[in-house]
């Protein structure tokens, strides 16, 4: 529905293809090797998540995949494409929800609209569509200061996704909310994915998201991080509130923690 | 409205009873004037008060825009070249730390006695403030806003207007609203000892004549000066930056 509201509007997102991708910080004695090398292979309109712990390269596997940082070695290609600069057609959500204190939530949203030049009337219909998707609807005119955690979370959602971009990449957009608005929230995400199908290279280190969202949970290791396993998430869309209920959520969710015990990022005893 | 009510009352009365006493103990006009005397003297002599308040307001008003306008970009280029911070910082926050009004007697040597010298010292008496509230503002932005302005294609300046500009205007307010009142506190004593104009020069003759009213008026006269300053320095704020209205009511 967002991705057809315009003739620009494509039914499908963005591949994304790295092989060999690494990163090192600096250089000589101080460099620090930060991940990979790793290969990724995402296909159109696909929800990819990347898994792991802290520290693990997952934020700069999304920095380079958006071409915002060169990578050290490999290569990373974008709709067949090699990046050599920053990729726009693309959104980002952290976790912080990082909007401009002095706009309101809509103008925080037509940030995008002013600096692209885009047609106002155009992304404005569109935006007006996100915030009664994002259940924004009244926090037009406020000030960020002036919504909750949940709602600023949702205006960075609505202004990654305005401009209609192929590609969302968001890192760990969840972390700083309570349960309950993250059930949500997540869901609403799942909503509108569903009608957008845009590729999605969502990062976290919650289980019950990556299982809750992805077609596909890829799992790093610590630092330099590597993708150790690949889990094909084979649940049905959408995905319920509570996924406990799921037999299949548990099993999925259980070889995760698998994981994360052999590699030594639990150490239960 | 109670606002204003409640404030102007207490001024009455204080003025009030400042009056009574001063005529029931018969207090010479050399020692103490009656509010009648100084409030009827800045009526007589109006022209002259309002004429050297504005020669006051001028300096303070050309100096703290020169603050302004050198120590904004400054606290930028100290700010993003790694060179400007290491090399001239140490020297600005000695200078800050200096009493500025040390100086005043080197700038009549320069300068001689004249309108400059004063200019010259809230110029100095704001910049600090300013440059460093500024120097923090340039500074707040958090470095993945940046991510974000690049990914939308946006290039330095548009970054800079968008995004690192706005941001660091609450803070550079906040500099600007020290830098104001140092201008005003700064301004008197400069016109004491480097000027021939303003009302701290008016103030400092009335001593050597022992016109009290004269120099009561001209307190009146100068806080006046400093409340309207105060006054345009908030309506400024109110109006540029309509997002921070009810904010620290708000939180």
């Amino acid at each position: 529905m967002i991705g057809n509201a315009t003739q620009s509007g494509r039914d499908s997102g963005a591949s994304i293809l790295a092989r060999g991708m690494t990163k090192v910080y600096g250089s000589g004695e101080g460099a620090h090797h930060a991940l990979g090398p790793i290969d990724l292979d995402i296909k159109p309109g696909e929800f990819v998540s990347l898994i792991g712990p802290s520290g693990c390269g997952k934020s700069t596997t999304m920095l380079l995949v958006s071409g915002l940082e060169p990578v050290s070695a490999g290569s990373v290609e974008v709709d067949g494409r090699p990046l050599t600069a920053p990729i726009t057609e693309v959104g980002i959500v952290f976790q912080d929800h990082l909007l401009l204190d002095f706009r309101t939530a809509m103008k925080n949203v037509m940030l995008q609209q002013e600096i692209r030049g885009l047609d106002k009337a155009e992304i404005q219909a569109r935006a007006d569509v996100l915030f009664r998707r994002l259940d924004l609807a009244g926090a037009e005119g406020r000030y960020p200061w002036q919504l909750s955690g949940g709602m600023r979370q949702r205006v960075s959602i609505a202004r990654a996704l305005v401009h209609d971009p192929s590609m969302l990449l968001m890192d760990e957009p969840f972390g700083a909310l309570d349960a309950i608005t993250r059930t949500q929230i997540r869901h609403d995400l799942e909503m509108l994915w569903l009608d957008t199908r845009k590729t999605v290279l969502f990062i976290t280190h919650s289980i019950d998201e990556a299982v809750g969202l992805s077609d596909r949970v890829l799992v790093m290791s610590k630092s330099p991080g590597r993708i150790v396993e690949e889990i094909v998430i084979d649940l049905p869309r959408p995905r319920p509130a509570h996924l406990g209920e799921v037999p299949a959520f548990a099993d999925y969710a259980n070889r995760i923690y698998g994981i994360f015990e052999k590699l030594g990022v639990y150490k239960f005893r | 409205m109670a606002r204003v009510l409640y404030p102007a009352l207490a001024v009455a009365v204080f003025l009030g009873v400042w009056e009574v006493l001063v005529r029931a103990y018969d207090v010479p006009l050399w020692l103490l004037p009656k509010p009648s005397d100084f409030l009827g003297r800045m009526m007589v002599d109006h022209a002259l008060i309002a004429g050297q308040a504005w020669v006051t307001s001028q300096s303070i008003a050309f100096g703290f825009a020169i603050a302004l306008v050198v120590a904004m970009p400054l606290a930028l280029a100290i700010v993003s070249v790694g060179t400007f911070e290491r090399g001239l910082y140490p020297v600005i926050v000695f200078l800050n730390i200096m009493p500025k009004t040390v100086i005043g007697p080197i700038l009549i040597v320069w300068f001689g006695i004249n309108q400059m010298v004063v200019v010259l010292i809230v110029f100095l008496m704001c910049f600090f403030p300013i440059l460093v509230d500024s120097m923090a503002g340039f500074r707040a932005t958090d470095p993945r806003l940046y991510y974000i302005t690049r990914s939308m294609g946006a290039n330095g300046w548009q970054a800079f207007r968008h995004v690192r500009l706005p941001a660091a205007m609450t803070y550079v307010f906040a500099g600007m609203k020290i830098g104001i009142v140092k201008a005003v506190e700064g301004v008197i004593i400069a016109e004491f000892i480097g000027s021939g104009a303003g009302l701290g020069f008016m103030i400092l003759r009335a001593s050597s004549f022992m016109d009290q009213t004269l120099m009561f008026s001209g307190l009146i006269a100068t806080a006046l000066v400093a409340m309207a300053f105060n006054a345009a320095m908030l309506a400024s704020e109110h109006w540029l930056m309509p997002w921070a209205r009810g904010r620290a009511a708000g939180h």
